[in-house]
C-alpha cells in the first residue's frame, strides 16, 4: 500500500509557531498508522511569506497544505486519507 | 581560550605554494578540589605588531588564594619582562632571584615556564621548577638540548633555556606538576603519573587523532591526569597548555539569501568553491545552494528533537546545514560563554566547528525575510546582519580567530 507522505516545515517561523511540537508526531500516531506514514522534513516550504496560505506552522500531507498545523489536525488528515484509500 | 596567530610560512611540497602556519594556543585547568581558586596562572601576550606570541604558566607554592597571588605575580612579571624585546634569560634570572624560597619547605614560592614564539618560527622556552615540556614531532616526543643557569642565591634552583625552530605540526605541551604528580601514592602510580606516563598518554591521543586541536589535547591531558587520582579529584592544581603549529583550518559560514536574486549563482559558487569546512545556516539559503548546484537536501527530522532548536539537514558537499536565526542566536550564546547543553543540537555542532577553525569566512546574505517581521511571532528575532556581526566580533575578540565578514 502506498504510504502517506507527511512533510513538516522546520523553518524559523514554523518552528517558533509550533512545529517544535509537531516533531513528536511519529510518537503520537498509533503503531498501525505510523507504519503507513512516510515522514520528511523541510527547511522551508516557502508558505509563510504569503498570507494566502494561512498561518504557520505548515505541514503537507500528501500534497495538502495544513496551515496552523497541530498534532490533532495532521493526525485527522492522515486518517482521512488512509480511510479514503481503504 | 584560543589563540591563533599567523606564523611563519612553509612551502607545500606538492605545489611549492607558501602556506602560512598558525599557532594555536590553548590551556585547560582544574583547581585543587578543596579550593575555590586555582593556584596556577596561565597568561598570554600576543604582540600584533611583530606577531610574537608569549605565554607563561606559573605554579604558586601551595594552593588557593596564596598560590594564586604568587603565580599571577610571577606570570605577570615574566610577561612584562618578556615583552621587552631583549634577552629574556637575563630577566628570568632576576625573577628567579627575586622569588624567595619558603623557609619551612625549602622550595621556591613559584615556578614558571615561559614560551616565546617569534614570527620566524624560532621558539625559546625558559623553565624554572616546572616539569619539562614535551615537544611532539611526527608523533614522537623529541629531546631538545638545554642550557642551565644557576641562581645567585646559591640554592637548588636552576633555569633551563631551550631554543629550537618549530616545524609544521609540532605540538608543545607544558604543564604544572599537578599533571606529573597526579596519582602519587596510589598503587598503580606510586610516584605519580610522571613525565613519561604523560608523554605516553599524549602520544597515544595524537596517534588516535592526528588532527587533534590544542584545545582538545589540553582537555585530554587534564582528564588523563585526573584519571590517575584514586578519587578522580584533583589533589593539586592541574594546568596544561598546548601550543600547536598547524596549517590553518578554514571555515565558511554562509547565512541568508543574497539581496538580489541575480547573485544566487555567485552565492552558490562562493560556497561550492570554498576550500575548508562549509556551514550553511538558513533554510532559504540552503535551498538556493541546492538548486544552483543541483544537489538534494534531506532534513534529519527526529535526531535532535527536544533540543530546543530546529533540526539539521544533510547536503552533499556541505558539512553542516542548519536553520538560520534561532540556531545562530544560540551559537552566539554558546560562544559568549553559555554552558553547552547535555544534548547536542544544531548550535553545539556549529559552535564546535567554529572553535576548531582558525580562519572563518562569514558570508551574509542581506535579503530580509518578510515572514520574520510578523509581529505575532512569539520571540524577538534578530536582524541577521547584526547577529552575524556580533558572531564575527566574538570570534575575533574572544577567540582571536581571523574573521572575514562579507555581505552579498
Amino acid at each position: 500500500m502506498k504510504k502517506v507522505n507527511v512533510t513538516i516545515c522546520t523553518g524559523t517561523t514554523c518552528y517558533l509557531m509550533g512545529a517544535a511540537n509537531l516533531l513528536t508526531l511519529d510518537e503520537a500516531l498509533d503503531p498501525c498508522t505510523r507504519e503507513q506514514v512516510e515522514f520528511s522534513g523541510s527547511h522551508c516550504l516557502g508558505l509563510c511569506t504569503s498570507e494566502e496560505h494561512g498561518k504557520a506552522p505548515f505541514v503537507k500531507v500528501d500534497g495538502h497544505v495544513i496551515a496552523d498545523a497541530t498534532l490533532m489536525k495532521v493526525q485527522d488528515k492522515i486518517r482521512e486519507i488512509l480511510d479514503r484509500g481503504e | 581560550m584560543n589563540l591563533c596567530n599567523r606564523n611563519f610560512d612553509r612551502k607545500d611540497a606538492g605545489t611549492g605554494i607558501l602556506k602560512p602556519l598558525f599557532k594555536e594556543l590553548e590551556f585547560h585547568q582544574v583547581r585543587k578540589h578543596s579550593q575555590h581558586t586555582a593556584g596556577d596562572a596561565f597568561m598570554v601576550h600576543k604582540d600584533s605588531k611583530n606577531n610574537r606570541l608569549l605565554t607563561v604558566l606559573s605554579d604558586g607554592l601551595g594552593s588557593g588564594v596564596k598560590a594564586n597571588i604568587l603565580a599571577n605575580m610571577t606570570a605577570r612579571m615574566a610577561i612584562k619582562f618578556a615583552e621587552a624585546d631583549t634577552d629574556f634569560v637575563h630577566y628570568a634570572k632576576i625573577i628567579m632571584n627575586s622569588l624567595p624560597v619558603c623557609q619551612v619547605r625549602k622550595i621556591a614560592y613559584a615556578t614558571f615556564t615561559v614560551v616565546d614564539c617569534r614570527p620566524d618560527g624560532s621558539v625559546q622556552i625558559v623553565e624554572q621548577g616546572n616539569p619539562p615540556f614535551i615537544l611532539l614531532r611526527d608523533g614522537e616526543s623529541v629531546e631538545i638540548p638545554w642550557k642551565e643557569y644557576g641562581g645567585s642565591l646559591g640554592d637548588y634552583r636552576k633555569l633551563r633555556v631551550y631554543r629550537f625552530n618549530a616545524q609544521p605540526e609540532d605540538r608543545i605541551i607544558f604543564f604544572s606538576d599537578g599533571v606529573t604528580e597526579a596519582g602519587m601514592g596510589a598503587a598503580a602510580t606510586p610516584l605519580g603519573w610522571r613525565n613519561k606516563g604523560c608523554a605516553d598518554f599524549i602520544r597515544n591521543v595524537v596517534s588516535n587523532d592526528p588532527m587533534v586541536s590544542a584545545r582538545v589535547l589540553a582537555q585530554h591531558v587534564v582528564r588523563g591526569a585526573l584519571q590517575n587520582e584514586p578519587t578522580r579529584q584533583a589533589c593539586d592544581d592541574i594546568t596544561c597548555g598546548v601550543l600547536y603549529f598547524r596549517t590553518p583550518r578554514c571555515t565558511l559560514l554562509a547565512s541568508g539569501p543574497p539581496f538580489s536574486k541575480q547573485r544566487d549563482p555567485d552565492y552558490a559558487h562562493i560556497i561550492h568553491s570554498f576550500e575548508g569546512t562549509k556551514i550553511i545556516s538558513g533554510g532559504t539559503s540552503a535551498d538556493i545552494v541546492a538548486r544552483e548546484l543541483g544537489v538534494g537536501i534531506k532534513t534529519d527530522l527526529f535526531s535532535f528533537r527536544g533540543s530546543g532548536l530546529p533540526p539539521i539537514s544533510h547536503m552533499e558537499g556541505i558539512d553542516l546545514v542548519t536553520e538560520g536565526i534561532l540556531t545562530l542566536t544560540e551559537t552566539l550564546n554558546l560562544l559568549e560563554g553559555k554552558p553547552s547543553p547535555a544534548q547536542k543540537n544544531a548550535a553545539t555542532l556549529m559552535n564546535e566547528l567554529l572553535l576548531n577553525s582558525d580562519v572563518i569566512h562569514i558570508l551574509v546574505g542581506t535579503q530580509i525575510n518578510q515572514a520574520h517581521q510578523d509581529p505575532s511571532l512569539p520571540m524577538e528575532l534578530e536582524i541577521r546582519r547584526s547577529l552575524m556581526r556580533r558572531i564575527a566580533t566574538t570570534l575575533e575578540e574572544r577567540y582571536l580567530k581571523e574573521v572575514k565578514l562579507e555581505f552579498i
